[in-house]
């Protein structure tokens, strides 16, 4: 296992812990389908391309690539995955609609075993975190092998989830029995399963089930923060049990420095002043009261404190505490008129995405949201950590978020169409300058003549070869001497007969006969060359004609082409013109919602904190009453 | 009137223990209001039309994509050059450089995000350009760091046929042809 990717299972484990502090731990109900096995090989490199953006959890521009090359038919060799992945692509942006639609597309198909297990496995994902879990359960039913890698895992995770959910603990129970692997998904179905028992009744089989988890063997942070969880919540079955020294074992076994210290310091107080030993619950607890105040573990820790003053019969430190505990109450009510008015005033939620580095560019997917959880004391951000327990507001979050990112992505396109415009634009004013020069290059190009030429030559060498004229294929010089002896021999004809005469016939004679044979000679490589620059004219000929047509088609497909794209330029502007004021008003709608119930939230905190000021004074006055009824005895 | 505070204080701890434990344990679910179940409720329904928002976002993505590549790099002319990995030991990939008929089209430096993405499988397309038709020469060149951590730099010299269509040229990093140190093999896909 990787360390990022392992770094990658802890934070998100930390979001669900955060999520969901008081209930399951929710390791299942995530993810990212970054489980999804590549193909061994990849057979098309447009699907490789996808791959490598989807490894960068860069979910966006995978799917649009995906979308691209399964529209193109460029990953003809990955059909059935490619539809899988496109599936887990759209859950992981959010989009279970869509996924589900994909998912069941993809299984009303023929499709390999593997890719249907794994389809199903997904689906039943989506209809669990839906909440239809008969349908989850039949998806998870429906799976005939076992599944590749961690699936497996997350599989019998999500049966036992499932069955839990429907109430089933016994048969939830059993699928668990014997269940020990390395990954410790086991460990995870084991805690809920605990949780749930408590939850229900079933006490000792559910802090049987916590004990097992609150001792295991840990290394990673993963884990270690579910030991802790499973500590928690054992510690606190066991108070509400009244078995106090049985809790704060447990709850000693929290760590100091994790996500559950505050809970687990409170309880601690609590189980040793349920002992009857008041000194040792003030440790936890006055180390818990020095830290920030915004902690509903530390508030309750205001008021603990003098609580065991008070048992130890130390009524003025009490008294001391109290008042402390009323004024920082006070104090952490004006900060959260502070934010509450900070929230309403508008910007709330960009100023959470700017607390976060790089939670607003989109990447990264899933360690955003743990980031938030550093987020600056600011009136918009101090009291986000806890906002974030809501899985409503985080939900609402991560939506809000990719509002933004889809307004940035429009911009960004939107400046990309208009230079496309330009080029449609450029194209069309290219065209029709080359319009020009191919009109002027096309009249002054003849082909037909040319071809004319060249079947002229083609006469002319027939009766050649068949006449086997030597003189046919002379050359120029050679054709002047032999017309120059043809005259020679006219004028020496015409000589009066005689010896003189005589001589100068055979002189030329035998310069004919001379010149004939060298051109005998070389008749053969003549007309065999003649043949060869006929079939080379034939060719150029040929080629010719081709580029013409080239030409023709070009000029006559260009304008088609141009208007084509600008048709496609004007329908996108208008798409994105239509849909930009649409994510605008939903973003508007998300924020005034998540606005609403941050403030919910606060002023139940307010609320809260009033009635821990309440007790405190009302404990305060108690002691007074005591101390004065006391001293007028 | 001691032993009166006395006895209201440890019901009140009793009271803020079972609070607590109840909050642990869930019961924050009890505090659902009617407030809050109209708040979720508007939630859902933003959540519905974020998601037929996002789904819109994702097809106007993918038709201006299309019309991009179309736009820029026609079939008749586009070139694209590929770049994965398949090496048994780790190969820590640095850079790649990358030549067309002598010109730098790309020199990439790679992050460990991206280097585990290709060795995870992910193919990346390096270079996306257009070229006429007839014979090209590619250039490429990579450095990145082996086992024991030595250095590497290797480069390959790749002429090509560009014809009509577009032309995928695929540069695999492998260690399989040459004693397990880390080579280029080309393969063209038309």
């Amino acid at each position: 296992m990787s360390t990022s990717f392992l770094r990658r299972r802890w934070s998100r484990v930390v979001v669900t812990a955060c999520a969901s502090l008081y209930g399951f731990a929710a390791v299942a109900a995530s993810q990212p389908p970054s489980d999804l096995p590549p193909p061994s090989k990849i057979r098309d490199l447009d699907y490789g391309d996808v791959l490598f953006h989807f490894f960068q959890d860069d979910y966006f521009d995978a799917l649009v690539r995906l979308e691209v090359a399964q529209q193109l038919g460029r990953v003809p060799d990955h059909q059935s995955e490619a539809a899988l992945l496109a599936g887990g692509l759209y859950l992981s942006l959010g989009m279970h609609q869509e996924a589900t639609r994909r998912f069941e597309r993809l299984l009303a198909g023929p499709v390999p075993r593997s890719v249907a297990d794994r389809a199903l496995f997904y689906l039943a994902r989506i209809q669990y975190q839906r909440g239809y879990l008969d349908e989850a359960g039949r998806s998870l039913a429906r799976i005939q092998g076992a599944l590749p890698g961690e699936l497996e895992s997350e599989r019998r995770l999500l049966s036992a989830n499932v069955l839990m959910a429907r109430g089933d603990y016994a048969a939830a129970a059993a699928a668990l029995e014997g269940w020990d692997e390395a990954g410790g998904w086991a460990n995870y179905a084991r805690f809920n399963l605990g949780v749930a028992l408590v939850r229900s009744g079933e006490s000792p089989r559910g802090r049987q089930l916590l004990e097992t988890v609150g001792t295991m063997d840990a290394r990673s942070e993963e884990r270690l923060a579910l030991r802790d969880r499973a500590n928690l919540a054992l510690g606190f079955a066991l108070l509400q049990e009244r078995q106090p020294d049985a809790a704060a074992v447990a709850l000693s076994r929290v760590r100091l420095d994790g996500p559950f210290t505050n809970r687990a310091l409170l309880g601690l107080g609590w189980a040793e002043a349920d002992a009857a030993r008041p000194q040792r619950a003030l440790v936890p607890w006055l180390e818990l009261r020095e830290r920030p105040v915004v902690d509903a573990a530390v508030q309750e820790s205001l008021l603990a404190v003098p609580f065991a003053y008070a048992k130890l019969a130390s009524n003025g430190q009490a008294a001391e505490q109290y008042r402390h505990a009323v004024s920082a109450y006070a104090a952490e009510a004006r900060r959260l008129d502070e934010s509450i008015t900070a929230i309403r005033g508008g910007g709330f939620l960009d100023a959470v995405l700017e607390a976060t580095p790089g939670g607003a560019d989109g990447k990264d997917s899933v360690s955003w949201l743990w980031e938030l959880q550093r987020a600056p004391d600011a009136p918009h951000t101090r009291y986000l950590y806890q906002l974030l327990a809501s899985h409503e507001f985080q939900e609402g979050l991560k939506n809000y978020r990719d509002l933004r990112i889809m307004q940035g992505n429009l911009t960004r396109w939107s400046g990309s169409l208009e230079a496309f415009d330009e080029m449609v634009a450029a194209r069309e004013r290219l065209g029709e300058v080359r319009g020009a020069r191919k009109a002027e290059f096309m009249a002054a190009t003849d082909v037909e003549a040319l071809q004319q030429r060249r079947d002229d030559v083609e006469v002319r060498a027939a009766r050649i070869f068949a006449e086997r004229d030597v003189t046919g294929l002379a050359t120029p010089a050679e054709s002047e001497h032999w017309q120059a002896l043809g005259q020679l021999a006219t004028r020496v004809e015409a000589l009066p007969a005689g010896a003189q005469r005589d001589a100068l016939e055979e002189r030329i004679r035998l310069l004919r006969g001379s010149l004939q044979w060298q051109l005998d000679a070389a008749y053969k490589l003549r007309s065999s060359r003649l043949r060869a620059e006929l079939s080379a004219v034939d060719r150029a000929l040929a080629e010719t004609r081709q580029r013409l047509g080239q030409i023709e088609q070009a000029s006559d497909f260009a304008p088609r082409n141009n208007e084509e794209f600008a048709r496609r330029v004007d329908e996108l502007a208008d798409r994105m013109a239509r849909l930009q004021p649409r994510v605008d008003a939903a973003a508007a709608a998300q924020e005034r919602l998540l606005a609403s119930i941050a403030v919910r939230e606060l002023e139940a905190q307010k609320a809260r904190l009033a009635s821990y000021a309440t007790q405190a004074q009302f404990a305060l006055a108690a002691l007074y009453d005591g101390a004065a009824a006391g001293g007028a005895r | 009137m001691k032993s009166t505070a006395r006895r209201r204080l440890p019901n009140r701890g009793r009271q803020l223990a079972i609070a607590c434990t109840l909050l642990l344990l869930g019961a924050g679910m009890l505090a659902l209001r009617a407030d809050a179940t109209e708040a979720a409720a508007g939630l859902r329904t933003v959540d519905g039309d974020v998601q037929a928002l996002k789904k819109e976002l994702v097809d106007l993505n993918r038709d201006l994509f299309r019309l991009e590549e179309e736009l820029l790099y026609p079939a008749s002319t586009q070139v694209a050059v590929f770049l994965s990995v398949n090496v048994g030991t780790f190969f820590a990939l640095d850079s790649v450089q990358l030549k067309v008929d002598g010109k730098e089209v790309a020199n990439y430096l790679y992050t460990e995000r991206e280097v585990e993405a290709l060795h995870r499988g992910g193919v990346q397309k390096l270079y996306l350009g257009n070229l006429k038709a007839g014979e090209h020469e590619l250039v490429a060149v990579f450095t990145g760091k082996g086992p024991h951590d030595r250095d590497y730099r290797r480069g390959t010299t790749v002429k090509f046929e560009k014809a009509v269509g577009a032309k995928y040229v695929e540069l695999r990093i492998t260690d399989r042809d040459a004693a397990l140190q880390p080579e280029f093999a080309v393969r063209q896909w038309d």
